[in-house]
């Protein structure tokens, strides 16, 4: 927490003190923060896109993650103010027209999640890797979830499903 | 057994209910759930072992901006609490016994307000002498954790001494005798380490007083019916007063079957008379949650030429923390690991829980599995191996079988274990136990049991001809609520997608023992398919008044009952009961039934008999880096006596990951405790299993049916979780000579050991 951030009042049902505008699944928005907001907070608390989950909140189990210009990142440690003008597509992002993504299905169709809590910054990560490399190696599918905690699954049904929407490519 | 019949939707791959909701985002958690006028909770924990408290000043705090509230110990009364001894304190009063023990609490507008608040606090503490080594601890001369231990009160079942809080024997024959007879006599020491269960979403509660007796509470507990009776007995209301939610649980693995956040958003919600919202910070989890019991597993094993078991003596000391929690039942239900599935003639096992100034202990899946099975297993390989003789032959020579007596006096029946080992030696290429230098293969077998317990469930048809199930308990993830309404949904003629879930509100849905042991899909299922019968008898009648027909004329088909080229829909006798008929309810209660077994073997036991137990094997093939002692798994094979598939797809999840669960306790997982303080509080240096370091985990699905259990089904969650740390141990052992035994099996160990 910076010096600057603590001197400030905290509370996220407030307006913020910084402007931020950035594309959110498509749609341009433009919001005041404060400079030491996460962005899985803002999603979360100022923009009600909940399907982004926080976990550890400290980088290392991969619940929050989005995709923030074409990379898999964690959106809890990457500060909001950090990215202005960027392009985040959350899970709510990856639905058209009321059809789920291949990985949605996928994942559904294979068991690739039980508790779900980690599901959707899994199926990020997952669609990441599938928007730069189409048909992706095992190796490869297991490095770009490496970074992603299941404690449910053991991650078979989870490889399975990315597999099976890669192939469905 | 008759050949398996076939079923339209119990035994397949059916997609589970809730799946849209969890790819979509759109599922709602605990941690999701807010209220409007909402404050954020913190809790201020005592940095001491063991200590006096002088002096606690919160003036300071509660003046910093958005403060609302400040709670301590003396500023409201709170009952203490606990599953079997009352030691458990909300905040504490005059002394603190465990680092990370909760002292105050605060609640403010935001998160970030409340952390602030809390350095604000003054709290001046007088050391005192702690002791953290269970050994240590059962020396008479060793400070005593509850120096009032004899005032705490307790269920009559723990018999205590000092640091010493529960005891359980099961005595079978004369083990002296056995030992005198035996050829050889093997003792041998296992230790094991704390693990977290390592659930993704921390604990978290937010809890609104809507009178000033009554209170609502949405958190993400496993056992929604426990957590409202702790918390009536905390504030001193009725239960009924208390309103227990769950609207969605990111795993829990035991973890969360204990009070998580739930005590402390409701004293602080009382304090600030606003809704009050805490959670658990990731540090918090790994330095302040309800760990699996470190456990230290003594073992004498007498055997004659052939490596028949004669005579096991044994004990199994666990270290429950500062508080008791589930150490009594972990130690207790331990006993019967330490037998294992083998014949004993003769057998002195005994399992005791001891207080140390460490951080409480919980019941994480299989809370008694992992460490008793890693030493007797650990030391069946090593008995084998000192006799000249195969691990599998060894085991082969003294499994229980059909009809066996084991070791509580139970007789043995749908035994699968033979098949398993068969299968998983077959599976695992046993014939070539050394595929070459540093590289290994490794068995291990367990049982384990479906708990019992009670569950409800109520019963509606809906105007549309679907039907809605209400049950009391969590779907933690396991897909057991989806299960259950297979079952359902098979009784009814229906599809899967016809059945609507309705479950954890403690006002609204039925009493359940809650998503614990091994028994959700297997309790719920048997209590929905009654339900479901009687529903489908009410239909009956009022499908034959309305055709004018015998109910022994009507032919059920396609959601509907017909009687010659007429018919009835079930959504036509929905709406027709409910204009004319009052509605269309059922509802039915389910407990396993209990199972015999010979009381005057033994003493103080929670889990003397084992209901639908189920059996397991392990076998794994791995390598050794020789320079580096790390271990990598090649092949893993996990066969499994589940009774019978109610869902395939979700039965292998289970299994999956409850087996890369038991590799992380095998190989990484440790939480590292040195004088009461965690030194590896994140999830960089409290190891989980990622994708990077998972085998493919083989499942080999057996069934021996149980006569209680739905469709035949057994318990199956906790199981896979128990054999991985033994059957690592022996492949390790097999690949490079070195017996480790002390989990984790780390690399240091391996080349130091």
């Amino acid at each position: 927490m910076s010096a600057v951030a603590r001197a400030r009042k905290e509370d996220t049902s407030a307006e913020g003190s910084f402007s931020l505008a950035l594309s959110v699944n498509g749609n341009e928005r433009e919001l005041l923060v404060e400079p030491h907001e996460s962005l899985a907070e803002v999603l979360r608390n100022r923009l009600d896109l909940r399907g982004t989950k926080i976990g550890c909140n400290s980088g290392e189990c991969g619940a929050c993650t989005v995709v923030l210009d074409g990379s898999a990142v964690c959106s809890c440690v990457t500060l909001a103010c950090t990215v202005p003008g960027s392009h985040v597509t959350t899970i709510e992002g990856l639905e058209r027209d009321g059809v789920l993504d291949r990985l949605q299905e996928a994942f559904v169709e294979h068991g690739g999640f039980q508790c779900g809590f980690c599901t959707s910054g899994m199926i990020m990560s997952a669609h990441a890797l599938l928007s730069q490399t189409k048909h992706p190696t095992e190796d490869e599918i297991r490095v770009a979830l490496q970074g992603n905690v299941c404690r449910c699954t053991g991650y078979a049904q989870i490889l399975q499903a990315v597999r099976a929407a890669a192939a469905g490519a | 057994m008759s050949a398996p019949k076939e079923f339209e939707v119990v035994g397949k791959r059916l997609n589970r209910l809730d799946g849209e909701g969890k790819v979509t985002g759109a599922a709602v958690y605990a941690s999701d759930f807010t209220l409007p006028g909402m404050l954020h909770g913190k809790i201020l924990r005592s940095p001491h072992a063991h200590a006096r408290i002088v002096r606690i000043d919160t003036s300071a705090a509660r003046k910093m901006p958005g403060v609302r509230a400040v709670v301590t110990g003396a500023s409201q009364k709170l009952n203490r609490f606990g599953n079997f001894i009352k030691d458990f304190e909300v905040f504490a009063n005059e002394r603190v016994y465990h680092v990370g023990q909760p002292v105050a609490g605060i609640a403010a507008d935001s998160e970030y307000a409340a952390e602030q608040a809390l350095r604000a606090i003054e709290v001046e503490y007088a050391e005192l002498p702690a002791v953290f080594d269970v050994m240590e601890a059962l020396d008479k001369a060793a400070p005593l954790v509850h120096p009032d231990w004899q005032s705490l009160k307790a269920a009559p079942i723990i018999v205590r001494e000092g640091n010493r809080c529960s005891r359980t024997v099961i005595k079978v024959g004369d083990v002296e005798e056995g030992f005198r007879n035996s050829y050889r006599v093997y003792e041998h020491v296992f230790r094991t380490s704390p693990v977290h269960a390592g659930y993704t979403e921390p604990r978290v509660a937010v809890a609104q007083w809507t009178a000033s007796d009554q209170a609502t509470v949405w958190c993400n507990t496993q056992l929604l019916f426990d957590t409202q009776s702790t918390l009536a007995e905390i504030f001193g209301i009725p239960p009924s007063h208390i309103r227990v939610i769950v609207p969605g649980i990111g795993g829990g693995f035991g973890g969360k079957l204990r009070l998580g956040m739930e005590h402390y958003a409701m004293a602080l919600a009382r304090a600030a008379k606003r809704p009050v919202r805490v959670m658990s910070s990731s540090e918090e989890e790994l330095t302040a949650a309800l760990f699996r019991q470190p456990a230290t597993i003594e073992l004498k094993t007498g055997v004659d030429r052939d490596g028949r078991i004669l005579a096991k003596e044994g004990r199994i000391v666990v270290d429950a923390g500062a508080c008791s929690g589930s150490g009594p039942l972990v130690a207790s239900t331990g006993t019967m690991i330490l037998a294992g599935p083998y014949r004993l003639p003769n057998a002195n096992l005994e399992g005791i829980s001891v207080y140390t100034n460490n951080h409480p202990n919980g019941s994480i899946r299989a809370p008694s599995g992992p460490m008793p099975n890693f030493a007797t297993e650990s030391q069946m390989d090593m008995i084998a191996e000192d006799l000249g003789l195969d691990p599998l032959e060894l085991r082969l020579r003294n499994i229980l079988r059909e009809g066996d007596i084991a070791v509580n006096g139970q007789k043995m029946t749908a035994v699968g274990l033979e098949e398993c080992l068969d299968k998983a030696a077959t599976a695992i290429g046993w014939d070539l136990r050394k595929p070459g230098p540093n590289r290994g293969k490794g068995l291990a077998c367990g049982w384990w049991m479906t708990s019992r317990g009670s569950s409800g469930s109520y019963l509606k048809l809906m105007q549309d001809g679907t039907l809605t199930m209400m049950v009391g308990v969590v779907e933690m993830g396991t897909g057991a609520l989806t299960g259950a309404a297979q079952v359902v949904a098979e009784e009814m003629g229906m599809k899967l997608t016809d059945i609507n879930v309705v479950s954890a509100d403690s006002l609204t849905t039925p009493y359940d023992f809650g998503s614990q042991g091994s028994r959700t899909m297997f309790a719920v299922a048997n209590a929905s398919r009654e339900a479901a019968r009687d529903l489908l008898e009410k239909m009956r009648t009022r499908a034959a008044k309305a055709l004018g027909t015998d109910e022994q004329a009507l032919v059920m088909r396609d959601k509907a009952f017909w009687s010659d080229e007429k018919k009835i829909t079930f959504a036509e006798i929905a709406a027709q009961a409910n204009t004319a008929g009052g509605g269309l309810i059922a509802e039915a209660t389910y407990i396993a039934p209990a199972v015999e077994h010979d009381a005057s073997r033994v003493q103080n036991h929670f889990s003397p008999a084992w209901p639908s137990p189920s059996f397991h094997v392990h076998a794994t093939d791995l390598s050794v880096d020789e320079v580096l002692g790390e271990v990598t798994i090649n092949r893993y094979v996990v066969a499994q006596d589940v009774g019978y598939a109610i869902n395939p797809t979700y039965l292998e999840g289970q299994l999956e990951g409850g087996a890369v669960q038991g590799v992380g306790q095998a190989l990484s997982e440790e939480i590292i405790i040195a004088n009461g303080h965690v030194k590896n509080g994140n999830l960089t240096d409290y190891k989980m299993p990622t994708a990077m370091d998972v085998p493919k985990i083989e499942v080999i699905l057996v069934t021996h049916p149980s006569v209680a259990g739905p469709y035949g089904a057994k318990g199956v969650g906790e199981p896979p979780t128990i054999q991985p740390p033994a059957a690592v141990a022996n492949a390790v052992a097999a690949a490079c000579g070195k017996r480790i035994m002390h989990l984790p099996i780390t690399a240091e160990k391996i080349l130091l050991g």
